[in-house]
C-alpha cells in the first residue's frame, strides 16, 4: 500500500511540474528550459512573503501564488516576446539564459543555504495514516490534491473557457488565428504566467514539504521526460507519462536497485523515442517555427 | 631638469617599492552557485570575513592578504579555468579549494604544474593529504573519509543497549557511497548487523521511495554520511513513515540549525568542529563579525570557513615577509594551527602528514529544550 502511495505523490510532483512544459510548448512551441528555475523562484517566493505577511500563512501563500502569475506574464512581455519570428532555437537558448540568471539571483538574494518555507510560514507538516497502514505527509497530500485541481481546471479552461479555446487555436495555427482577430501576444503572455503558476505550485508544496535549496531546478529536468513520454503538447499525455515514470522509479527502487530511480526516466524516454518519437498522446509535426 | 628629476625619482621609487609591500594574493575556487553550494559559500564567506579582520589588524607580516574569490558552480571544467587564471593571472601563492570533491583533480592537475601549494578548506580532503602526504596539498576542513565512520560506529556501540541492526543512507557520490560501503564492513566487524543502504541520487523529488525500503528493512539504527541534504531529508522521510528510532548523521555547517527546527531526540550529529551552543569566546567574535558584515550566513555555519582563514594566516606568517610559493609550501609542511577551542586541538601537519596528526570528535542531540553534548571530544590519532 505504501509504494502505491509513494507512486501517487511522485506522478503527482511530475504531473504538475510537466503541464508547466506542456502549456508553453501546446501554445508556441518551445521547450522552456528555465521551467525548473522559475519553479524554485516559486517556492523562494513564500520566504519573500512569509517575512512580509508575517503570522498569516493564507495570505502569504496565496501572494506568493499571485506573484508567481506575474513573474510568468513579465518573462513573456521583456523577453520572450521579442523572440516572436525567431528561430526555435534562439527562444530555447533565451530560455536557458533565464535559467542561469535566476539560479545567480536566488544564491544572491537568499544565500545558498537550505530554507524551509513551511517554517517562515509557521504551518506544520504532520504524518497523515491511510488506509492500509499507509502514511503521507500532510503536505504531500496537498499536493496530490493540487494535481488533480489543477488538472481539472485546465481541461475546463482549455476545453470550454473564451481564452483556452484562443490558447488551443493559436498553438494549432498561429497565423490563421491572428488572421481572425486572436491577439497572440495576449495567449502567449496568459500560457507563460498559467505555466510559471503551475512549476510554482510544484515549487512551493515541495518546499513546504522538505525545504527548498539552489538545487531544486534539477527536479524540474527529471520532470522533462514526463511531457516527452505521454507527448509534448498533450496534457493528458503528461499525467500518464508521469504516472509511468513514477511507478518505474518506485518499483524499481524498492524491488532492484535505487540508483536506477536516476536513470530509469531517461531510459523510459529513450525506449518511447524510438517506437514513438511524439509520445504517447503526443501530435505528430515538424519543430520549425516559434 | 628639475621635472625629469622628479620624474625619475618617482620612477625609481615605484620600481624599488620592496616586495614586503606588495599584498600576498591567494586564489579561491569555490562553488558559490550550484546544487552543493550551501556547503561551501558560508565557509568562503568566512574565510573572506577573517582575512579582511587580519587585513584591518594590519595583515601579517606587514603585508595584506587579497583573496580572489572565484565561483566554479562545483563545475570541475569551471574550476581548471579558475585554477589556470588565478595562477597565471593573479600570480596566487596559494591556492584554496572550497568545492566539490568532482573538481579537485583539474585543480591539482594546475597547481602541480606551476607547483602552487593547495590547500582544501570545506571540502572533503582527498587521500594525498595524509601520510605520506603530497608536498603540495594541505587540508583543514573537519569531515574524514573512514575516521569519521569509525568515531560514529564507535559512539553507537557505546551508546546502544541491545543488538544493532544499522541502516545506511549515502547520496550517489563516489565519496558518500564509498564511505557508507567502508562503514558497513566495519558494522560487521564490530558486531553490528548491516540491513539496507540506500544510495539516492541529488537531488530528489521525494526521499519517501528511498526511506520505505530502509525502513522496511528494519534497522534500529540508521547512519548517514552524506551532504546535508540528503541526511536530514532521509530522516524527515523516515519519520513520516513512522520509524522512530535512532538517527545519526555527520554534522555539517547546518548541523546547529537543523538540530534545533527539528526537536528530534533520537537525531544525533557527529562533529569534529564545537557547535555555538558550547558558547566559546571565538564562536562569540566569528558571530559578531558575521553581523557586523551583514553576512547572510549565521555565525553557527562559518566555523570551517574561519579555521581555512586561520590556516592562509598561519601559513603566511610562518613562510615570512618574503613569502613565495616554495617558502610557504615549506612553511606549510610544519605548522601548527591554533583553532582556540573550535575543534578538539590544533591542527598539526608535518612534513608527511598534511592532514592532522589528531582527530577529535564530538556528538550532540536534542535534549528537548536545547542542545546537549551527548559524548565530549574523543580524539583518534591518525598515523
Amino acid at each position: 500500500m505504501q509504494l502505491a502511495v509513494n507512486i501517487v505523490v511522485l506522478a503527482s510532483i511530475y504531473a504538475l511540474i510537466a503541464c508547466g512544459y506542456v502549456l508553453i510548448y501546446r501554445v508556441s512551441r518551445v521547450l522552456n528550459l528555465a521551467h525548473g528555475e522559475l519553479m524554485m523562484l516559486g517556492a523562494y517566493m513564500v520566504l519573500a512573503t512569509a517575512s512580509l505577511f508575517n503570522g498569516h500563512p493564507v495570505i502569504a501563500l496565496a501572494a506568493a501564488i499571485l506573484l508567481s502569475l506575474l513573474v510568468g506574464v513579465l518573462v513573456y512581455v521583456f523577453l520572450m516576446r521579442k523572440m516572436t519570428g525567431e528561430m526555435v532555437l534562439a527562444a530555447i537558448l533565451t530560455t536557458v539564459a533565464l535559467g542561469i540568471l535566476i539560479r545567480g539571483l536566488v544564491v544572491l538574494i537568499w544565500s545558498a543555504q537550505q530554507q524551509y518555507p513551511a517554517q517562515a510560514l509557521g504551518v506544520p507538516n504532520p504524518s497523515l495514516v491511510l488506509f492500509g497502514g499507509a502514511r503521507v505527509s500532510m503536505w504531500s497530500a496537498v499536493l496530490v490534491g493540487t494535481t488533480v485541481i489543477v488538472y481539472a481546471a485546465l481541461f475546463a479552461f482549455l476545453r470550454f473557457g473564451r481564452w483556452g479555446m484562443r490558447m488551443r487555436a493559436a498553438g494549432q495555427n498561429p497565423l490563421l488565428a491572428a488572421q481572425r482577430g486572436i491577439n497572440l501576444h495576449g495567449v502567449y503572455a496568459l500560457a507563460w504566467s498559467l505555466s510559471t503558476l503551475t512549476g510554482a505550485l510544484a515549487g512551493i508544496l515541495m518546499a513546504l514539504d522538505s525545504g527548498v535549496t539552489g538545487g531544486m531546478p534539477v527536479i524540474g529536468l527529471k520532470a522533462f521526460p514526463a511531457a516527452l513520454v505521454g507527448g509534448l503538447d498533450s496534457l493528458v499525455g503528461a499525467l500518464a507519462g508521469s504516472l509511468i515514470i513514477a511507478a518505474a522509479e518506485v518499483l524499481l527502487i524498492y524491488y532492484v536497485d535505487p540508483l536506477l530511480s536516476d536513470v530509469v526516466p531517461f531510459l523510459v524516454l529513450i525506449a518511447m523515442l524510438i517506437v514513438r518519437p511524439w509520445g504517447l498522446f503526443g501530435t505528430r509535426e515538424e519543430l520549425d517555427r516559434v | 631638469m628639475f621635472k625629469k628629476a622628479l620624474l625619475g625619482a618617482l620612477t625609481a621609487t615605484a620600481f624599488a617599492l620592496p616586495a614586503a609591500a606588495q599584498d600576498y594574493v591567494v586564489g579561491v575556487t569555490a562553488a558559490l552557485t550550484g546544487p552543493p553550494s550551501s556547503t561551501y559559500a558560508p565557509a568562503v564567506d568566512a574565510m573572506r570575513l577573517y582575512i579582511d579582520r587580519v587585513n584591518a589588524a594590519g595583515g601579517v607580516n606587514g603585508r595584506k592578504i587579497k583573496l580572489v574569490i572565484e565561483d566554479d558552480g562545483a563545475q570541475p571544467s569551471k574550476a581548471a579555468a579558475n585554477t589556470k587564471k588565478l595562477i597565471t593571472q593573479d600570480n596566487v601563492v596559494l591556492m584554496v579549494n572550497a568545492s566539490l570533491s568532482s573538481t579537485y583533480a583539474p585543480v591539482i592537475a594546475e597547481t602541480k604544474s606551476e607547483n602552487v601549494p593547495l590547500l582544501f578548506a570545506s571540502g572533503v580532503c582527498p587521500q594525498s593529504v595524509y601520510p605520506p602526504a603530497d608536498p603540495l596539498q594541505f587540508c583543514t576542513t573537519g569531515y574524514a573519509s573512514h575516521f569519521d565512520s569509525q568515531a560514529t560506529l564507535d559512539f553507537i556501540k557505546a551508546t546502544a543497549k541491545g543488538p544493532v541492526k544499522i541502516g545506511f543512507s549515502a547520496m550517489a557520490i563516489p565519496l558518500s557511497r564509498g564511505e557508507m560501503d567502508y562503514a558497513m564492513e566495519l558494522s560487521k566487524k564490530v558486531g553490528m548487523e548491516p540491513v539496507d543502504q540506500e544510495v539516492i541520487p541529488p537531488p530528489t523529488a521525494d526521499y519517501t521511495p528511498f526511506a520505505t525500503k530502509l525502513k522496511d528493512a528494519g534497522p534500529n539504527w540508521v547512519y548517514s554520511w552524506a551532504p546535508w541534504v540528503t541526511q536530514v531529508r532521509t530522516l524527515e522521510a523516515l519519520r513520516k513513515l513512522g520509524w522512530n528510532d535512532d538517527y545519526i548523521a555527520w554534522g555539517h555547517l547546518e548541523a546547529e540549525a537543523e538540530l534545533v527546527r527539528l526537536k528530534d531526540g533520537k537525531f544525533y550529529v557527529v562533529n569534529s568542529n564545537a557547535l555555538f551552543e558550547d558558547g566559546l569566546p571565538i564562536q562569540k567574535e566569528i558571530d559578531a563579525a558575521a553581523k557586523q558584515a551583514g553576512s547572510k550566513y549565521p555565525g553557527q555555519t562559518m566555523t570551517e570557513g574561519w579555521i581555512g582563514g586561520m590556516a592562509i594566516e598561519a601559513a603566511l606568517k610562518a613562510a615570512g615577509a618574503g613569502a613565495d610559493r616554495a617558502k610557504l609550501r615549506s612553511a606549510m609542511e610544519n605548522l601548527t594551527i591554533d583553532t582556540k577551542g573550535l575543534r578538539g586541538g590544533p591542527i598539526v601537519w608535518t612534513k608527511d602528514n598534511h592532514f592532522r596528526t589528531q582527530l577529535y570528535y564530538r556528538v550532540y542531540k536534542w535534549d528537548g529544550s536545547k542542545i546537549a553534548r551527548v559524548q565530549d571530544w574523543k580524539n583518534y590519532a591518525v598515523k
